[in-house]
């Protein structure tokens, strides 16, 4: 098959639309069918493939193992959160899912970000998420996780959207150069290591967690309090919401019959 | 009081009574049993009145003229109250129209642009006078009645202003001087009637009658209507007398002195496409089919018998006197229009002929004695019209004769029954009474008067006025036994030999030879056939006829007296104990009706006051109706004939109903099928009910079908298209709130997606 | 990798990642799954704003992830607490328990009759001491066949 005769737009409308049905052939739908799973699979990595395709004949979308290898462990288990029949299982792939976007996070050069993705998401809020289906998971597989609301629309939304992106994304190029980035390309021009716009790249990696801290603290101070202020309302919120929602736990344990007040025992010595 | 003009006092003659209905209207309630007094007032004034104007203008008829045997000059006042609607330049007379204006060579210049004006204008001349006497005074004898007969109705106020009302219609009607005036209190008296038939309307049998009279009333209205326009079509003006333009030029009316003065006035010329006279002939035969829903005719007197539903007092003044000679009245006042077309006036004196035979025939089976008088008066009617059609001066003015003393009689008979019904407790049947002359003897000897007059018994007034019928009609049928005046029998189309000296040659030729061959076939061929019924062995058949009807008149008019005031007393439970003759406020009108009945047809007739008085009516002085003028004779074989004839039927009568076998049904057993075909009024009602009636109700029930779903049901759709959708969109609210998120993705999708479209590039 | 195909592959896996999210919100009816598929939302977003700082070299966009990333934990906590809520009251995770929003005429939607799962796993048994014969017993579960 020549790839060379499907135009770009083509290519994508394909990925598009076998995007679209391997997601309907893998969202639960009722019946339970191992090879419409394998055949839902198969096609999701044939839609990826069209998808590359497609980005590097729209524009050029280079290869670097890492972080091709990175980015298909991120997808493939996004793909399995999303269908997993079982909550806990989701919860897992999710975790996987961090993993590889911490992965993606650091080979695009954001130390700090990638580490604190890894441990506040997977550390903290996946936790959460496992605890609350600890205490509220249904025995047996529950009927409302092996069906899905509307399968083929979401999916087909889904992948419209996809190809959408795709389209933009492979149709960015760089523009003519903006007065600040001429300026920065001549600063950077006098190091002689560094083609126009290297520089750009360089300039983040740099004494990273440092410098991110310094503009965190600098530029946006506000923001942090804000951030600051907006996690305690959200302690406080839901400490009330669910102490509002219990009826019976902390009343009983505060009415306490006035009479039953002990003494102190006499004999205790001082 | 004799510084009142003319003109002042013509128009109080409608203006009071019509004062007394709107007077009676706004205060009949507070007046209470006294309600009354501003009709009664209206009405005796308006009768004053039209007597001083009869006085005067017979003394202005004695001025005018001189010695029989010249002609008459014609006496008419015309007081104008008001322009009613005037449009410029409304009509231009096409370049051939001679008839608009006659006399004047033909020429485009001549008939320039008229507008359309209706002047409201009042007049006054011979016939006038007399219809306004008539009407008039019979109203209020018959009003007087009405205070005892209607004296514990609860629509007491409602009567007498409808009553008034009634008369000032009428009053109008007679003395209007343009046929759109004439058409509109026409349609007047026709509601009057409606309103008084219909006075009882909780009984469904009056509101039905008043519903049928209405209707087949309108019948008749629709050819007046058409006449009309074909009227203003023909001659550009509607107004009877001659008018003055703005320029000065004289517009002839279509009864003006004008148009009467030249013989060939009436010849309507072949204008737009119709043949020569077949326009003529057209309005003529119109008119007359308005006249025959006014006076009842055949075929449209199903109306009369059951207006009778009314209260009898109503019946005896608009179904007797009044109301149902306003046909009568419209064809004398057209004289000279029937007269050009000899077609359409043998039509006229068929149809009166027919409906005389007819009516009598089936009034000799009615049991119900309002319903006896009732084709009475269609019979009587009919004897009219039939005079009419003879198209003499005779004929017409024994049609007034005649219209005048069958006034006088018959309104005494209905106040004679309604004063029967009275004390019988609400019954007519004259199966069920019996002998009453003994408990109710100025009911019964008034009542006989008026049997005598109608019978035809001499020296009673109905005897002179049907002697002169028959008198026309004899004329008409043996031309050469009547000297020197008759109108020949014309062949084929042709008008008379004394019209034909009179016009211009050039007018003949247009006007009445119609070759057979014309290229205009039909209508040509129409108007010869009805031509040529004008011959005299038609006319001979015509009078038999009426001779026939005279017998049978007096058959039923005695019968009813039989059956009702000889024989043993019997009366119905329904009189309960007030058995007893009619107080004086009722019987009073009796007695002068009474009165009348005898004198006036000797008076009338010896003098030949009222034939002279008439023949100076404009109208009558046409050339062609006052040629045929006739020193008044009395002919004796007539006068035989017609006793004869009402003698053999009071025997017969006698024989059937007299004393004894009052209550016997022996002349029904001796009619056999004939009986039943009487009884049932010729199958009339039944006929127009399944060929008119019928379809009409299925084609009221199609269109309601249609109205209701189809008409209906688009509206409906209209406002089922909404709900439709909004069923349709509520589908989207099912509370599934992932579905709601996936309706905004898909929202934005498409936005998104349309942009990239218009950003592609 | 040069810049330009770097950012765009990078935008590209934000983009997958944002899709997959979106889908699983749509689709999955379990609360705690579709909030799961809100996080992935998110972490998409994280991917792409962090390639577009890395391609413009300015630190906006990761100051903005770690934002992100501190609203995120708010938001999990208070849904969770939420979600706990809606458990309480109709005693299942399912999104479709909740239709109190649709139009009064219209029935509630319940879901068809699905198949059973037969596929209980086999139960292994256990070795009793030596020398004595296993009692088995029936009524009790060793494992949960489930989670």
């Amino acid at each position: 098959m020549n790839l060379a005769l499907f135009s770009p737009g083509l290519l994508l409308a394909i990925a598009v639309t076998l995007t679209a049905l391997s997601l309907w052939l893998l969202l639960p739908r009722g019946s339970e069918s191992r090879p419409v799973w394998w055949l839902g699979w198969l096609l999701g990595a044939v839609a990826l493939a069209g998808f590359v395709c497609a980005g590097k004949r729209l524009g050029g979308i280079g290869e670097e193992a890492v972080f091709l290898t990175v980015s298909l462990v991120t997808i493939v288990s996004g793909t399995a959160t999303i269908v997993s029949r079982s909550p806990v299982y989701s919860a897992i792939w999710f975790a996987l899912t961090l993993a590889g976007v911490a992965g993606v996070l650091l080979v695009l050069g954001a130390q700090f970000l990638g580490v604190a993705t890894i441990v506040v998401y997977a550390g903290a809020i996946l936790v959460m998420f496992l605890f609350v289906l600890m205490l509220a998971q249904p025995s047996g597989l529950a009927s409302y996780d092996r069906v899905s609301s509307e399968p083929l629309l979401s999916a087909v939304a889904g992948a419209v959207l996809l190809g959408l992106l795709t389209l933009s994304i492979g149709r960015l190029s760089v523009g003519p150069a903006t007065p600040e980035a001429l300026a920065l390309a001549s600063v950077a021009s006098d190091s002689p290591t560094a083609p126009a716009g290297a520089a750009a790249i360089d300039s983040l990696e740099e004494n990273h967690v440092a410098r991110l801290g310094g503009e965190l603290f600098g530029r946006h101070l506000l923001a942090v309090e804000a951030a600051g202020v907006l996690l305690l309302v959200a302690l406080i919120g839901s400490i009330a919401i669910v102490s509002r929602g219990e009826p019976d736990a902390t009343d009983n344990r505060l009415a306490l019959p006035p009479a039953t007040a002990t003494k102190q025992p006499q004999g205790v010595p001082r | 009081m004799e510084n009142i003009s003319p003109s002042t006092l013509l128009m109080l003659v409608p203006l009071l009574p019509l004062a007394g209905a709107i007077l009676t209207l706004l205060f009949g309630k507070a007046l209470g049993s006294r309600a009354h007094l501003p009709a009664i007032a209206g009405i005796a004034g308006a009768a004053l009145g039209s007597l001083v104007l009869l006085v005067g203008t017979s003394l202005e008829v004695g001025v005018a003229a001189g010695v029989h045997a010249e002609p008459v000059r014609p006496v008419e006042m015309i007081t104008p109250l008001w322009q009613w609607a005037t449009v410029e330049n409304a009509y231009t007379p096409a370049a051939d129209t001679q008839a608009a204006i006659p006399g004047t060579p033909l020429s485009a210049t001549t008939h320039e642009a008229r507008p359309f004006s209706i002047t409201v204008a009042l007049r006054l001349d011979p016939l006038t006078a007399t219809m306004l006497a008539i009407i008039t005074c019979v109203g209020l004898l018959v009003a007087i009645y009405s205070i005892g007969y209607m004296h514990h109705d609860p629509g007491y106020p409602r009567f007498f202003s409808l009553f008034a009302l009634f008369v000032f219609s009428m009053t109008m009607l007679v003395a209007a001087s343009n046929f759109l005036i004439v058409y509109v209190f026409w349609e007047a008296v026709g509601a009057c009637s409606y309103l008084l038939i219909g006075f009882w309307f909780h009984k469904p049998e009056a509101a039905r009658a008043a519903k049928k009279a209405f209707l087949v009333n309108r019948i008749g209205d629709f050819g007046l209507a058409v006449a009309v326009f074909l009227l203003w079509m023909s001659y550009g003006t509607l107004d009877f007398h001659d008018t003055l333009s703005a320029n000065g030029t004289i517009v002839p009316g279509i009864l003006g002195q004008t148009r009467l003065a030249d013989a060939g006035g009436y010849q309507l010329s072949d204008a737009a496409g119709f043949a020569g006279g077949t326009i003529g002939t057209v309005i003529c035969l119109l008119l007359l089919l308005a006249a025959c829903g006014k006076s009842a005719q055949v075929p449209l007197h199903v109306w009369l018998p059951d207006a009778m539903e009314g209260p009898t007092p109503a019946s005896a003044l608009i179904h007797a006197a009044t109301m149902v000679t306003a046909g009568v009245y419209l064809v004398t006042r057209c004289a000279p229009l029937f007269v050009a077309y000899p077609g359409a006036l043998v039509m006229v004196s068929i149809v009166g002929a027919t409906t005389a035979m007819i009516a009598a025939l089936i009034a000799t089976v009615q049991n119900d004695l309002k319903r006896v008088l009732a084709y009475s008066t269609i019979s009587q009617l009919g004897y009219m019209f039939a005079s009419l059609g003879t198209g003499t001066l005779l004929g017409f003015t024994a049609a007034i004769f005649h219209l005048l003393t069958h006034a006088f009689f018959k309104a005494l008979l209905f106040l004679g029954a309604g004063s029967v019904m009275h004390s019988m407790g609400g019954v007519i049947d004259m199966r069920r009474f019996g002998g009453l002359r003994r408990v109710m003897p100025i009911t019964a000897a008034t009542f006989l008067c008026g049997a005598c007059a109608l019978a035809g018994v001499a020296p009673f007034a109905g005897f002179f006025s049907k002697d002169e019928i028959l008198a026309t009609l004899h004329s008409k049928a043996w031309p050469e036994a009547h000297g020197n005046h008759q109108q020949e029998s014309p062949a084929a189309g042709h008008a008379n030999t004394e019209m034909s000296r009179l016009m211009p040659t050039a007018l003949i030729s247009s006007a009445g030879t119609a070759p057979v061959g014309s290229p205009s076939g039909n209508a040509a061929s129409v108007k010869d056939g009805l031509n040529s019924l004008n011959r005299p062995d038609v006319w001979r058949v015509l009078f038999l006829m009426s001779l026939v009807t005279a017998g049978l008149t007096a058959f039923y008019t005695f019968r009813a007296v039989f059956m009702t005031f000889t024989g043993p007393v019997c009366v119905p439970e329904e009189a309960g104990h007030s058995v007893h003759e009619s107080p004086p406020v009722m019987t009073l009108p009796l007695v002068l009706l009474a009165a009348a009945s005898v004198v006036s047809g000797w008076v009338l007739w010896s003098t030949d006051w009222l034939a002279h008085f008439l023949s100076a009516t404009p109208s009558l002085t046409f050339a062609a109706v006052a040629q045929t003028a006739v020193a008044p004779v009395f002919h004796l074989n007539l006068a035989i004939q017609g006793t004869l004839a009402a003698a053999i039927g009071i025997v017969i009568a006698a024989i059937g109903h007299l004393g004894r076998r009052s209550d016997g049904p022996q002349m029904e057993r001796f009619l056999g099928p004939f009986g039943t075909l009487f009884a049932n009024q010729f199958w009339f009602d039944q006929l127009y009910s399944g060929l008119i009636i019928k379809p009409f109700m299925l084609l009221a029930t199609l269109a309601a079908i249609i109205d209701r779903s189809v008409i209906d049901g688009l509206v409906e759709c209209v406002a089922r298209v909404p709900l439709a959708i909004g069923g349709l969109l509520r589908q989207l609210q099912s509370g599934m709130l992932q579905r709601y998120a996936l309706a905004g993705v898909m929202g934005v999708l498409l936005m998104v997606l349309a942009l990239a479209w218009q950003l592609r590039s | 990798m040069t810049p330009l195909p770097l950012l765009q592959n990078a935008l590209t896996v934000g983009a997958i990642l944002f899709a997959l999210g979106l889908v699983g919100i749509l689709t999955r009816r379990n609360l705690i799954v579709m909030f799961l598929s809100a996080e992935l939302m998110l972490q998409g977003i994280s991917v792409s704003l962090v390639a577009w700082s890395r391609f413009h070299g300015d630190w906006g966009g990761q100051i903005l992830v770690i934002f992100v990333l501190t609203v995120a934990a708010c938001e999990a906590a208070l849904a969770l607490v939420f979600v706990l809520q809606a458990f309480a009251r109709t005693g299942r995770l399912d999104a479709a328990a909740w239709q109190s929003l649709r139009e009064s005429s219209l029935s509630r939607v319940v879901d068809q009759e699905l198949p059973s799962i037969d596929t209980l796993p086999q139960v292994w048994p256990t070795l009793s001491p030596a020398g004595v014969l296993p009692q088995a017993d029936e009524n009790e579960p060793l494992q949960r066949e489930h989670v």
